[in-house]
Protein backbone atom coordinates (compact mmCIF):
# COMPACT_ATOMS: atom_id res chain seq x y z
CA UNK A 1 0.00 0.00 0.00
CA UNK A 2 1.43 3.37 -0.97
CA UNK A 3 2.59 5.35 2.10
CA UNK A 4 2.58 9.00 3.01
CA UNK A 5 4.91 10.54 5.25
CA UNK A 6 4.19 13.95 6.42
CA UNK A 7 2.15 15.54 8.98
CA UNK A 8 -1.53 16.27 8.22
CA UNK A 9 -1.36 20.29 9.21
CA UNK A 10 1.29 20.34 6.33
CA UNK A 11 -0.04 22.36 3.74
CA UNK A 12 2.04 20.26 0.81
CA UNK A 13 1.49 17.06 2.58
CA UNK A 14 -2.44 18.08 2.41
CA UNK A 15 -2.55 18.39 -1.39
CA UNK A 16 -1.28 15.46 -1.57
CA UNK A 17 -4.12 13.89 0.98
CA UNK A 18 -6.36 15.71 -1.27
CA UNK A 19 -5.08 13.96 -4.57
CA UNK A 20 -5.18 10.92 -2.69
CA UNK A 21 -8.86 11.22 -2.19
CA UNK A 22 -9.43 12.13 -5.49
CA UNK A 23 -8.04 9.22 -7.31
CA UNK A 24 -9.29 7.05 -4.85
CA UNK A 25 -6.64 5.38 -3.71
CA UNK A 26 -6.11 3.81 -0.15
CA UNK A 27 -3.08 4.94 1.63
CA UNK A 28 -0.93 4.76 5.15
CA UNK A 29 -0.27 7.94 6.43
CA UNK A 30 2.69 8.34 9.23
CA UNK A 31 3.20 11.62 10.97
CA UNK A 32 6.73 13.38 9.98
CA UNK A 33 8.46 16.81 10.43
CA UNK A 34 7.87 19.70 12.57
CA UNK A 35 5.90 18.73 15.88
CA UNK A 36 6.70 14.92 15.23
CA UNK A 37 9.64 12.92 14.51
CA UNK A 38 11.78 14.56 13.00
CA UNK A 39 13.05 13.82 9.45
CA UNK A 40 16.50 14.03 10.49
CA UNK A 41 15.81 10.29 11.84
CA UNK A 42 17.27 7.60 10.35
CA UNK A 43 14.07 6.00 9.08
CA UNK A 44 13.20 9.18 7.13
CA UNK A 45 16.57 9.65 5.70
CA UNK A 46 17.18 6.33 4.09
CA UNK A 47 13.80 7.48 1.87
CA UNK A 48 14.80 10.86 1.10
CA UNK A 49 18.04 13.19 2.68
CA UNK A 50 15.95 16.11 1.92
CA UNK A 51 14.37 16.30 5.22
CA UNK A 52 10.77 17.45 4.20
CA UNK A 53 7.32 16.42 4.03
CA UNK A 54 5.32 14.90 2.33
CA UNK A 55 7.23 12.19 0.77
CA UNK A 56 5.57 8.90 -0.74
CA UNK A 57 6.75 5.21 -0.76
CA UNK A 58 4.58 3.66 -3.67
CA UNK A 59 5.44 -0.08 -3.53
CA UNK A 60 9.34 0.61 -3.37
CA UNK A 61 8.91 4.03 -6.07
CA UNK A 62 10.05 6.82 -3.18
CA UNK A 63 8.98 10.14 -4.34
CA UNK A 64 9.39 13.77 -2.67
CA UNK A 65 7.80 17.04 -4.01
CA UNK A 66 3.89 18.02 -3.60
CA UNK A 67 3.17 18.98 -7.01
CA UNK A 68 5.20 16.09 -8.74
CA UNK A 69 3.30 13.59 -6.61
CA UNK A 70 -0.12 15.05 -7.26
CA UNK A 71 0.99 14.27 -11.12
CA UNK A 72 2.49 11.39 -10.54
CA UNK A 73 -0.66 9.96 -9.02
CA UNK A 74 -3.03 11.98 -12.05
CA UNK A 75 -0.97 9.88 -14.72
CA UNK A 76 -0.90 6.77 -12.80
CA UNK A 77 -4.79 6.62 -12.45
CA UNK A 78 -5.09 7.84 -15.77
CA UNK A 79 -7.13 10.68 -14.59
CA UNK A 80 -6.87 12.87 -17.55
CA UNK A 81 -10.19 14.43 -16.58
CA UNK A 82 -8.48 16.25 -13.58
CA UNK A 83 -5.12 16.12 -15.69
CA UNK A 84 -5.35 16.60 -19.76
CA UNK A 85 -3.63 14.37 -21.81
CA UNK A 86 -3.26 16.96 -24.57
CA UNK A 87 -0.14 18.98 -23.85
CA UNK A 88 -1.08 22.08 -24.23
CA UNK A 89 -3.82 21.77 -21.65
CA UNK A 90 -1.42 19.54 -19.52
CA UNK A 91 1.31 22.54 -19.58
CA UNK A 92 -1.78 25.32 -18.64
CA UNK A 93 -2.35 23.36 -15.84
CA UNK A 94 1.31 22.73 -14.82
CA UNK A 95 1.17 26.84 -15.37
CA UNK A 96 -1.26 27.44 -12.78
CA UNK A 97 -0.01 24.98 -9.79
CA UNK A 98 3.42 26.52 -10.67
CA UNK A 99 2.21 29.83 -9.78
CA UNK A 100 0.79 28.56 -6.93
CA UNK A 101 3.79 27.19 -5.52
CA UNK A 102 5.60 30.14 -6.64
CA UNK A 103 4.55 33.40 -7.21
CA UNK A 104 1.17 32.87 -4.89
CA UNK A 105 2.67 30.89 -1.73
CA UNK A 106 5.59 33.32 -1.86
CA UNK A 107 3.36 36.35 -1.27
CA UNK A 108 1.08 34.28 1.81
CA UNK A 109 3.99 33.54 3.19
CA UNK A 110 5.07 36.46 5.17
CA UNK A 111 1.33 36.51 6.28
CA UNK A 112 1.45 33.18 7.24
CA UNK A 113 4.52 33.27 9.26
CA UNK A 114 3.93 36.22 11.43
CA UNK A 115 0.35 35.19 12.13
CA UNK A 116 0.75 31.33 12.64
CA UNK A 117 4.18 30.33 12.65
CA UNK A 118 6.32 33.20 14.56
CA UNK A 119 3.41 33.93 16.41
CA UNK A 120 3.83 33.83 20.39
CA UNK A 121 0.21 33.90 20.40
CA UNK A 122 -1.60 32.49 17.28
CA UNK A 123 -5.30 34.01 18.58
CA UNK A 124 -3.95 37.66 19.03
CA UNK A 125 -1.12 37.62 16.25
CA UNK A 126 -1.74 40.88 13.72
CA UNK A 127 -1.15 40.36 10.06
CA UNK A 128 1.47 42.66 8.15
CA UNK A 129 -0.07 45.28 6.20
CA UNK A 130 2.56 45.22 3.61
CA UNK A 131 2.20 41.38 3.74
CA UNK A 132 -1.08 41.28 2.94
CA UNK A 133 -1.54 43.86 0.25
CA UNK A 134 1.36 41.80 -1.76
CA UNK A 135 -0.45 38.67 -1.14
CA UNK A 136 -3.77 40.55 -1.89
CA UNK A 137 -2.14 41.61 -5.33
CA UNK A 138 -1.72 37.90 -6.06
CA UNK A 139 -5.30 36.56 -5.07
CA UNK A 140 -6.87 39.76 -7.47
CA UNK A 141 -4.96 37.79 -10.32
CA UNK A 142 -6.87 34.81 -9.32
CA UNK A 143 -10.19 36.47 -8.88
CA UNK A 144 -9.67 37.43 -12.26
CA UNK A 145 -8.55 34.45 -14.09
CA UNK A 146 -12.08 32.63 -12.27
CA UNK A 147 -14.23 35.76 -13.21
CA UNK A 148 -13.04 35.83 -16.76
CA UNK A 149 -12.26 31.53 -17.65
CA UNK A 150 -13.96 30.04 -14.27
CA UNK A 151 -15.89 28.74 -12.86
CA UNK A 152 -12.41 26.50 -11.97
CA UNK A 153 -8.36 27.78 -12.92
CA UNK A 154 -8.83 25.58 -16.47
CA UNK A 155 -12.41 26.53 -17.46
CA UNK A 156 -15.36 23.94 -16.40
CA UNK A 157 -14.27 21.07 -14.06
CA UNK A 158 -12.00 20.38 -11.74
CA UNK A 159 -8.41 19.68 -12.20
CA UNK A 160 -5.29 19.42 -10.23
CA UNK A 161 -4.48 23.10 -11.28
CA UNK A 162 -7.26 23.94 -8.62
CA UNK A 163 -5.37 21.77 -5.66
CA UNK A 164 -2.18 24.02 -4.69
CA UNK A 165 -4.18 27.26 -5.40
CA UNK A 166 -6.93 25.68 -3.35
CA UNK A 167 -4.35 25.31 -0.65
CA UNK A 168 -3.56 29.41 -0.59
CA UNK A 169 -7.23 30.11 -0.78
CA UNK A 170 -8.35 27.89 1.95
CA UNK A 171 -5.46 29.77 4.00
CA UNK A 172 -6.40 33.24 2.76
CA UNK A 173 -10.33 32.78 4.53
CA UNK A 174 -8.86 30.49 7.74
CA UNK A 175 -6.79 33.28 8.21
CA UNK A 176 -8.26 35.94 10.34
CA UNK A 177 -7.47 39.81 8.78
CA UNK A 178 -8.92 42.32 6.84
CA UNK A 179 -9.30 41.35 3.24
CA UNK A 180 -10.49 42.74 -0.09
CA UNK A 181 -13.67 40.85 -1.35
CA UNK A 182 -13.15 38.89 -4.35
CA UNK A 183 -16.52 37.46 -5.06
CA UNK A 184 -14.98 34.59 -7.47
CA UNK A 185 -12.40 33.77 -5.26
CA UNK A 186 -15.24 33.70 -1.98
CA UNK A 187 -17.33 31.48 -4.83
CA UNK A 188 -14.51 29.39 -5.35
CA UNK A 189 -13.64 28.38 -1.89
CA UNK A 190 -17.73 27.25 -1.88
CA UNK A 191 -17.49 25.40 -5.38
CA UNK A 192 -14.24 23.53 -3.70
CA UNK A 193 -16.09 22.45 -0.79
CA UNK A 194 -18.65 20.48 -2.27
CA UNK A 195 -16.16 18.01 -2.83
CA UNK A 196 -15.38 15.76 0.07
CA UNK A 197 -11.84 15.65 -0.29
CA UNK A 198 -11.28 19.30 -0.21
CA UNK A 199 -13.45 19.33 3.25
CA UNK A 200 -11.62 17.02 4.38
CA UNK A 201 -7.87 17.99 3.85
CA UNK A 202 -8.38 21.68 2.83
CA UNK A 203 -11.26 23.80 4.62
CA UNK A 204 -10.69 21.80 7.80
CA UNK A 205 -10.63 24.87 9.88
CA UNK A 206 -6.54 24.45 9.03
CA UNK A 207 -4.98 27.47 7.90
CA UNK B 1 7.05 29.77 -35.69
CA UNK B 2 8.09 29.78 -31.66
CA UNK B 3 8.01 32.95 -30.05
CA UNK B 4 9.66 33.69 -26.89
CA UNK B 5 8.77 37.26 -25.17
CA UNK B 6 11.45 38.04 -22.33
CA UNK B 7 15.00 39.59 -21.92
CA UNK B 8 17.98 37.69 -22.36
CA UNK B 9 19.42 38.42 -18.63
CA UNK B 10 16.00 37.08 -16.73
CA UNK B 11 16.81 33.68 -15.46
CA UNK B 12 13.64 32.63 -16.21
CA UNK B 13 13.83 33.40 -19.55
CA UNK B 14 17.39 31.66 -20.12
CA UNK B 15 16.08 28.72 -18.61
CA UNK B 16 13.40 28.51 -21.74
CA UNK B 17 16.12 29.87 -24.02
CA UNK B 18 18.44 26.81 -23.15
CA UNK B 19 15.53 24.03 -23.91
CA UNK B 20 14.89 26.44 -26.80
CA UNK B 21 18.41 25.42 -28.70
CA UNK B 22 19.07 22.22 -26.85
CA UNK B 23 16.22 20.76 -29.16
CA UNK B 24 16.92 23.09 -31.59
CA UNK B 25 14.18 24.93 -32.62
CA UNK B 26 13.58 27.71 -35.15
CA UNK B 27 12.35 30.43 -33.12
CA UNK B 28 12.53 34.61 -32.47
CA UNK B 29 13.33 35.78 -28.73
CA UNK B 30 11.37 39.46 -28.43
CA UNK B 31 12.60 41.73 -25.92
CA UNK B 32 10.42 42.14 -22.84
CA UNK B 33 10.83 43.25 -19.47
CA UNK B 34 13.20 44.87 -17.37
CA UNK B 35 15.01 48.13 -19.37
CA UNK B 36 12.69 46.77 -22.39
CA UNK B 37 9.53 47.56 -21.03
CA UNK B 38 6.15 46.18 -22.67
CA UNK B 39 5.48 44.09 -20.08
CA UNK B 40 2.54 46.62 -18.60
CA UNK B 41 0.54 47.60 -22.34
CA UNK B 42 -2.69 45.79 -22.67
CA UNK B 43 -1.47 43.46 -25.70
CA UNK B 44 1.04 42.11 -23.35
CA UNK B 45 -1.60 41.44 -20.62
CA UNK B 46 -3.56 39.39 -23.00
CA UNK B 47 -0.35 37.17 -23.59
CA UNK B 48 0.35 36.99 -19.32
CA UNK B 49 -1.54 38.93 -17.32
CA UNK B 50 0.79 38.33 -14.59
CA UNK B 51 2.95 40.79 -16.41
CA UNK B 52 6.25 38.89 -16.10
CA UNK B 53 8.45 37.09 -18.63
CA UNK B 54 8.78 34.19 -20.18
CA UNK B 55 5.82 33.98 -22.71
CA UNK B 56 6.19 31.25 -24.96
CA UNK B 57 3.88 31.53 -28.37
CA UNK B 58 3.96 28.09 -30.17
CA UNK B 59 1.90 28.85 -33.28
CA UNK B 60 -0.80 30.54 -31.25
CA UNK B 61 -0.55 28.23 -28.43
CA UNK B 62 0.20 30.83 -25.57
CA UNK B 63 2.07 29.59 -22.13
CA UNK B 64 3.86 31.30 -19.62
CA UNK B 65 5.68 30.25 -16.33
CA UNK B 66 9.02 28.95 -17.01
CA UNK B 67 9.21 25.67 -16.05
CA UNK B 68 5.83 24.79 -17.56
CA UNK B 69 7.41 26.55 -20.77
CA UNK B 70 10.46 24.57 -20.52
CA UNK B 71 8.16 20.87 -20.04
CA UNK B 72 6.00 21.58 -22.70
CA UNK B 73 8.69 22.37 -25.01
CA UNK B 74 10.63 18.88 -24.08
CA UNK B 75 7.40 16.71 -23.81
CA UNK B 76 6.24 18.15 -27.49
CA UNK B 77 9.96 18.33 -29.21
CA UNK B 78 11.75 16.59 -27.11
CA UNK B 79 10.50 12.93 -25.95
CA UNK B 80 13.34 10.80 -25.29
CA UNK B 81 16.12 13.30 -24.92
CA UNK B 82 14.75 16.12 -22.42
CA UNK B 83 11.81 14.54 -21.48
CA UNK B 84 12.51 11.04 -20.33
CA UNK B 85 9.41 8.39 -21.63
CA UNK B 86 8.81 6.26 -18.91
CA UNK B 87 6.52 7.55 -16.16
CA UNK B 88 8.73 7.34 -13.19
CA UNK B 89 11.82 8.60 -15.02
CA UNK B 90 9.03 11.86 -15.71
CA UNK B 91 8.02 12.18 -12.47
CA UNK B 92 11.85 12.18 -11.12
CA UNK B 93 12.16 14.95 -13.67
CA UNK B 94 9.53 16.57 -12.46
CA UNK B 95 10.72 16.50 -8.65
CA UNK B 96 13.28 18.67 -9.17
CA UNK B 97 11.99 20.98 -11.27
CA UNK B 98 9.84 21.94 -8.97
CA UNK B 99 12.35 21.57 -5.98
CA UNK B 100 14.47 23.83 -8.24
CA UNK B 101 11.34 26.57 -8.41
CA UNK B 102 10.42 26.31 -5.10
CA UNK B 103 13.47 25.63 -2.87
CA UNK B 104 16.33 26.48 -4.39
CA UNK B 105 15.12 29.36 -6.43
CA UNK B 106 13.89 31.85 -3.72
CA UNK B 107 17.38 31.85 -2.01
CA UNK B 108 19.20 32.12 -5.50
CA UNK B 109 17.11 34.79 -7.33
CA UNK B 110 15.14 37.26 -4.71
CA UNK B 111 17.34 36.51 -1.67
CA UNK B 112 20.67 36.64 -3.00
CA UNK B 113 20.96 37.61 -6.84
CA UNK B 114 18.53 40.99 -6.12
CA UNK B 115 20.65 41.90 -3.16
CA UNK B 116 23.55 41.77 -5.30
CA UNK B 117 22.06 43.41 -8.47
CA UNK B 118 18.97 45.62 -6.95
CA UNK B 119 20.34 47.05 -3.74
CA UNK B 120 23.23 49.14 -3.24
CA UNK B 121 26.15 47.84 -0.93
CA UNK B 122 25.19 50.13 2.03
CA UNK B 123 21.65 49.30 2.21
CA UNK B 124 22.19 45.45 1.44
CA UNK B 125 21.30 43.33 4.33
CA UNK B 126 24.20 41.02 4.88
CA UNK B 127 22.68 38.93 7.47
CA UNK B 128 19.76 38.13 4.94
CA UNK B 129 22.56 37.01 2.30
CA UNK B 130 24.75 34.97 4.20
CA UNK B 131 21.62 32.86 5.75
CA UNK B 132 20.45 32.75 2.48
CA UNK B 133 24.14 31.66 0.54
CA UNK B 134 24.50 29.07 3.58
CA UNK B 135 20.70 27.64 2.78
CA UNK B 136 21.39 27.47 -1.06
CA UNK B 137 24.77 25.52 0.11
CA UNK B 138 22.92 23.15 1.90
CA UNK B 139 20.21 22.67 -0.75
CA UNK B 140 23.12 21.82 -3.13
CA UNK B 141 24.56 19.27 -0.93
CA UNK B 142 21.57 17.28 -1.85
CA UNK B 143 22.34 17.94 -5.31
CA UNK B 144 25.81 16.97 -5.18
CA UNK B 145 24.64 13.70 -3.80
CA UNK B 146 22.50 12.72 -6.21
CA UNK B 147 25.25 12.99 -9.17
CA UNK B 148 27.16 11.46 -6.65
CA UNK B 149 28.65 8.29 -10.21
CA UNK B 150 26.37 9.98 -13.17
CA UNK B 151 26.99 13.61 -15.03
CA UNK B 152 23.57 14.71 -15.21
CA UNK B 153 20.57 14.23 -12.55
CA UNK B 154 18.74 11.56 -13.75
CA UNK B 155 21.72 9.46 -15.38
CA UNK B 156 24.05 9.98 -18.31
CA UNK B 157 21.85 12.31 -20.84
CA UNK B 158 20.66 16.04 -20.12
CA UNK B 159 16.85 16.16 -19.11
CA UNK B 160 14.70 19.12 -18.56
CA UNK B 161 15.74 18.55 -14.55
CA UNK B 162 18.73 19.69 -15.54
CA UNK B 163 17.57 22.82 -17.66
CA UNK B 164 15.45 23.90 -14.30
CA UNK B 165 18.30 23.38 -11.66
CA UNK B 166 21.63 24.08 -14.07
CA UNK B 167 20.24 27.68 -14.60
CA UNK B 168 20.39 28.64 -11.37
CA UNK B 169 24.03 27.34 -10.95
CA UNK B 170 25.18 29.94 -13.04
CA UNK B 171 23.87 32.85 -10.71
CA UNK B 172 24.96 30.85 -7.70
CA UNK B 173 28.58 30.00 -8.54
CA UNK B 174 29.24 34.04 -9.74
CA UNK B 175 28.03 35.70 -6.74
CA UNK B 176 30.52 37.12 -4.15
CA UNK B 177 29.12 34.39 -1.82
CA UNK B 178 30.44 31.48 0.31
CA UNK B 179 30.47 28.69 -1.48
CA UNK B 180 30.82 24.98 0.45
CA UNK B 181 33.21 22.66 -1.87
CA UNK B 182 30.92 20.27 -3.33
CA UNK B 183 32.74 18.01 -6.07
CA UNK B 184 29.84 16.76 -7.99
CA UNK B 185 28.25 19.89 -7.99
CA UNK B 186 31.39 21.73 -9.19
CA UNK B 187 32.20 19.25 -12.08
CA UNK B 188 28.20 19.39 -13.03
CA UNK B 189 28.61 22.97 -13.26
CA UNK B 190 31.58 22.34 -15.46
CA UNK B 191 30.51 19.89 -17.95
CA UNK B 192 26.86 22.34 -17.98
CA UNK B 193 29.43 25.43 -19.15
CA UNK B 194 31.18 23.05 -21.77
CA UNK B 195 28.29 23.12 -23.48
CA UNK B 196 27.26 25.78 -26.09
CA UNK B 197 23.61 26.02 -25.36
CA UNK B 198 24.34 26.90 -21.48
CA UNK B 199 27.16 29.57 -22.42
CA UNK B 200 24.88 31.29 -25.16
CA UNK B 201 21.71 31.25 -23.00
CA UNK B 202 23.07 31.27 -19.44
CA UNK B 203 26.39 32.45 -18.98
CA UNK B 204 25.44 36.10 -19.26
CA UNK B 205 27.46 38.23 -17.55
CA UNK B 206 25.09 39.96 -15.00
CA UNK B 207 27.50 42.96 -13.66
CA UNK B 208 25.70 45.67 -15.88
CA UNK B 209 22.45 44.73 -14.23
CA UNK B 210 23.54 46.55 -11.43
CA UNK B 211 22.09 49.51 -9.87
CA UNK B 212 24.47 51.93 -9.05
CA UNK B 213 26.34 51.52 -5.57
CA UNK B 214 26.02 48.11 -5.53
N1 LIG C 1 8.41 22.07 -2.39
C1 LIG C 1 8.17 21.08 -1.35
C2 LIG C 1 8.21 21.78 -0.03
C3 LIG C 1 8.12 20.84 1.12
C4 LIG C 1 8.15 21.56 2.46
O1 LIG C 1 8.65 22.67 2.59
N2 LIG C 1 7.60 20.92 3.49
C5 LIG C 1 7.55 21.51 4.81
C6 LIG C 1 6.15 21.41 5.38
S1 LIG C 1 4.95 22.30 4.47
C7 LIG C 1 8.46 20.74 5.75
O2 LIG C 1 8.79 19.60 5.51
N3 LIG C 1 8.89 21.37 6.83
C8 LIG C 1 9.74 20.73 7.78
C9 LIG C 1 9.02 19.88 8.78
O3 LIG C 1 7.78 19.85 8.82
O4 LIG C 1 9.76 19.21 9.55
C10 LIG C 1 6.85 20.39 -1.61
O5 LIG C 1 5.96 21.01 -2.22
O6 LIG C 1 6.69 19.23 -1.23
N1 LIG D 1 7.41 31.96 -11.73
C1 LIG D 1 7.69 32.73 -12.92
C2 LIG D 1 8.49 33.98 -12.54
C3 LIG D 1 8.73 34.90 -13.67
C4 LIG D 1 9.50 36.14 -13.23
O1 LIG D 1 9.57 36.46 -12.03
N2 LIG D 1 10.09 36.83 -14.20
C5 LIG D 1 10.86 38.04 -13.92
C6 LIG D 1 12.21 37.99 -14.59
S1 LIG D 1 13.20 36.65 -14.04
C7 LIG D 1 10.14 39.26 -14.49
O2 LIG D 1 9.34 39.14 -15.41
N3 LIG D 1 10.43 40.44 -13.94
C8 LIG D 1 9.88 41.67 -14.45
C9 LIG D 1 10.64 42.16 -15.65
O3 LIG D 1 11.64 41.57 -16.06
O4 LIG D 1 10.20 43.20 -16.17
C10 LIG D 1 8.47 31.88 -13.95
O5 LIG D 1 9.20 30.97 -13.54
O6 LIG D 1 8.33 32.11 -15.15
Amino acid sequence: MLTVYGRANSINVRKVLWMLDEVGEPFDRQDWGRGYRPTSEPDFMRLSIFGVVPIIDDGGFVLRESQTIVRYLANKHSRHDLYPADLKARAQTESWMDWASTDLYAAARPVFHAMIVNAKDPTTAVAPADGVADWAKHMKRLDQQLTNEGPFLMGAAFTIADIPAGMVVNRWFALKFDKPELPAVAGYYDRLAERRAFRTHGRNGTP
Amino acid sequence: MLTIWGRKTSINVQKVMWAVEELGLAHERIDAGGPFGKTDTADYGKLNPNRLVPVIDDKGFILWESNACARYLANTYGLGTLAPSGPEDRARCDQWMDWSITTLYPDVVPSLFVSFVRVTAADRDMAKVNAAAKRAGENLALLDAQLAGHDYILGNTLTMADIAVGTLLYRYNTMPIERPKLPNAEAYYQRLSARKAYQTHVMIDWQSMKIPGA
